[in-house]
């Protein structure tokens, strides 16, 4: 325990020439697709972009051998013959509009591009910004241009690098000095075509001094006939006595492939309460990380994951504490059936100045079938000495003995087990503050589960 | 209404009940006692429907109907109930809303209308009131946290939601202080009609001062080996379990 600070990462092998020459040749194919990037909106972006490509010529996708990859091999679902070209979506309005909630202000974005027109934002009040990320880099949105990747310009995620090098838009939201955001903004992803596509959008939330806002994301597939890989990158400040509600829901169909990074910078006094439902896509991998830089600041990880058929769910989490006296509290619970796979390695990190830092984590996952696969993997690195920590994990099959209980009280035995698997759903969803999108999501469950 | 004959079960290879014989007719309360391990529960559990147990003879008839062929569930639409020994929590679901799906299910295997929101919550008070169970304990998850007499309270409150034909109460009178028994039995007399019956495994006498049965039985290695009016309960509670034992052995000699 002698770090002074702790070190994330353990020391990369320095690739050959070799292996930085073929890292650029997939790394020049996809930039000589990718049209427009955000680099060509603003001069900064563009240095951003040209430090990124360095970093990831060195890095390049995960192999087999990469750690944090052990369980989710990234290269068998994004191969070279994905296109990072943008063409043209062929969605009508009639088709998403069951997605929209006439309650909250509704972004659309479709394959990682803002979609004014379908979006609305008549509830939007004029002090929040919410625009395309190329948009306001352009017009020199010093938010913006300040920010744009200073949550990660330390990160050694080679996904989260490739984005940054690939980015041609996304959203951008700013929330100003103690606006509390009075309406939920939803943004509502859809994917959809028929070429195998790479997709990195790449948004940018700011949550200025004593501001509020809840932000849901919900993600669709409409009329995708064709496996796509979307690498998307998330920036989050949360400054000071700020306080951040970020709801997910990932509801894509089997060709889907969703790599979601989350970068969650938690500023002093203030509060993080991120939730992601995940309950379908052919394979999702979620990589929230939290750096709470800022004393007394508390941050809250729920997820839930209902896997099925040839699923695949990795759920891959990192809170820091960077400070002391702060508080985190992670649960993620799994649901796996079928041949699908679900998997938890969720780490919390505690540097030595962090003193009466309060971290836990647990795990719970039921699985359904003899082929159903849970591989768990909580990690704890500890270097203050005055700090409460725990973590837990547990994995089984639904209770048989409440299950013979149920069915003598008259409950069939399907029904039963719905009603345990909800049961154990609600723990997550519990955590929604927002009344109409937890009864949106516990109605979602209880479908998904039958 | 009640009809077991030469019943012969085991679990894990290793035989439990061994030839046991049992009727049951509307109106009627039976007591059965015996040993620890003698199979109480086991009979119990395998009337309920419990699949653990493997049964290699005899036969279980329920109103007519064989009961060997159905579910679980569908024992209990038939009417009916165990109140288990050790009752089951269920973390996350309510006691309300275990029941109302219990009676809609039970409801619309009879061919019965669904239960009126109001009429649901008309009965709770009423059954709440019988058995005295407070209704922040129906609120919560089904056991969660209970105390043992209050999961107890909580097994026969749900017989008297569920008005099943037939009630086994499992030791229900085990862990109940001394009202908490008066109240138990109490409602489970209110309950008593000239249709519906019920077995009740105790291994005290006290039990059946409350609830007065027509007849004791003595479960003794996977056989009842001796029935009797309720002085037979008195004669066990004076004289233990030794002589029946004895008289057993002689008979298996
Ligand atoms: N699932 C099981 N696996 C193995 N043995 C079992 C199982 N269930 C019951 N038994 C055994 O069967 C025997 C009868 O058990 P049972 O629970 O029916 O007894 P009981 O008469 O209810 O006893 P008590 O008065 O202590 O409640 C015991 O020896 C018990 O260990
Ligand atoms: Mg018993």
């Amino acid at each position: 325990m002698e770090l002074a600070t702790a070190k994330t990462n353990s020391t990369r092998r320095v690739p050959t020439q070799a292996e930085i020459d073929k890292n650029t040749t997939i790394l020049n194919k996809w930039l000589g697709e990718a049209e427009t990037r955000l680099g060509s909106a603003n001069p900064f972006a563009k240095d951003t972009q040209l430090v990124a490509e360095e970093h990831f010529a060195h890095v390049g996708l995960p192999d087999r051998k990469a750690e944090d990859y052990k369980y989710t091999h990234i290269r068998t679902y994004l191969q070279e013959d994905y296109t990072a070209k943008a063409f043209a979506a062929n969605i009508l309005p009639s088709e998403i509009e069951s997605l929209l909630n006439d309650d909250f202000i509704s972004i659309v974005v479709v394959n990682g591009k803002y979609v004014t027109e379908y979006s609305r934002l008549n509830k939007l009040p004029q002090q929040v910004t919410v625009q395309s990320l190329y948009k306001a880099l352009q017009q020199g949105n010093e938010v913006a241009i300040k920010n744009f990747n200073r949550a990660l310009h330390k990160s050694k995620n080679p996904l989260a690098m490739l984005n940054t090098a690939l980015a041609g838009d996304g959203i951008f939201i700013n929330v100003p000095e103690t606006f509390l955001c009075p309406v939920p903004i939803h943004i509502v992803n859809i994917c959809t075509g028929d070429t195998k596509a790479l997709h990195n959008p790449r948004s940018l939330v700011y949550l200025h001094e004593n501001a509020e806002l809840t932000l849901i994301e919900s993600y669709h597939s409409i009329k995708q006939t064709e496996k796509n890989f979307t690498n998307s990158v998330t920036e989050f400040y949360i400054e000071d006595n700020a306080s951040l509600e970020n709801y997910i829901l990932q509801d894509e169909d089997a060709l889907s492939q969703r790599n979601d990074v989350r970068q969650f910078i938690v500023n002093r006094d203030s509060r993080l309460n991120s939730v992601i439902i995940s309950l379908d896509g052919g394979m999702v991998r979620n990589d929230p990380t939290v750096l709470i830089e800022g004393e007394n600041s508390e941050a809250h990880l729920n997820g839930l994951f209902i896997v099925k058929e040839n699923g695949h769910i990795d759920n891959h989490t990192m809170v820091e504490h960077r400070v002391p006296n702060c508080f985190s509290n992670e649960l993620y619970k799994g649901v796996i059936s079928d041949n699908a796979e679900g998997v938890f390695n969720g780490k919390i990190l505690v540097y030595r100045d962090a003193q009466k830092t309060n971290a836990y984590q647990s795990n719970k996952n039921i699985l359904l079938g003899d082929k159903a696969v849970i591989n768990t993997k909580p990690q704890l690195e500890i270097y203050a000495d005055d700090v409460r920590c725990t973590h837990g994990t547990s994995t089984g099959m639904l209770n048989e003995e409440a299950l013979f209980y149920m069915r003598s009280r008259g409950l069939n035995e399907k029904l039963a087990k719905n009603i345990l698997l909800q049961a154990f759903a609600k723990e997550v969803s519990n955590t929604i503050k927002n009344e109409a999108f937890r009864a949106f999501i516990e109605q979602k469950i209880e479908e998904n589960i039958q | 209404m009640l009809e077991i004959k030469d019943l012969k079960v085991s679990v894990e290879g290793k035989q439990i009940l061994k030839g046991l014989n049992l009727t049951v007719n509307k109106g009627e309360v039976h007591a059965i006692m015996g040993p620890n391990g003698s199979g109480k529960s086991t009979l119990a559990s395998v009337i309920a429907g419990k699949e653990d147990y493997t049964v290699d003879g005899g036969s279980i008839t329920f109103n007519g109907k064989d009961m060997l062929e159905l579910s679980a569930d569908e024992r209990a639409k038939e009417g009916m109930f165990l109140a288990f020994q050790y009752p089951v929590e269920i973390p996350g679901v309510s006691t309300i809303n275990f029941l109302k799906t219990a009676i809609a299910e039970i409801r619309q295997y009879r061919g019965l209308p669904p239960m009126e929101a109001k009429d649901f919550l008309k009965t709770m008070r009423e059954k709440q009131k019988l058995v005295e169970i407070e209704a922040n304990l129906t609120g919560r998850s089904v056991n969660e946290g209970f105390s043992g007499g209050e999961k107890k309270r909580n097994e026969i409150f749900q017989m008297a939601m569920l008005e099943p034909s037939m009630a086994i109460l499992d030791e229900t009178d085990s862990g109940l202080d001394i009202d908490a028994l008066r109240i138990v039995a109490t409602g489970v007399n209110k309950l008593r009609t000239k249709d519906n019956a019920f077995v009740v495994i105790t291994h005290y006498q006290r039990l059946l001062e409350y609830i007065v049965p027509d007849f004791v039985h003595v479960l003794y290695k996977g056989r009842i080996v001796k029935s009797g009016t309720r002085e037979l309960a008195l004669e066990l509670e004076g004289k233990g379990y030794d002589w029946i034992k004895k008289e057993f052995s002689e008979i298996e000699a």
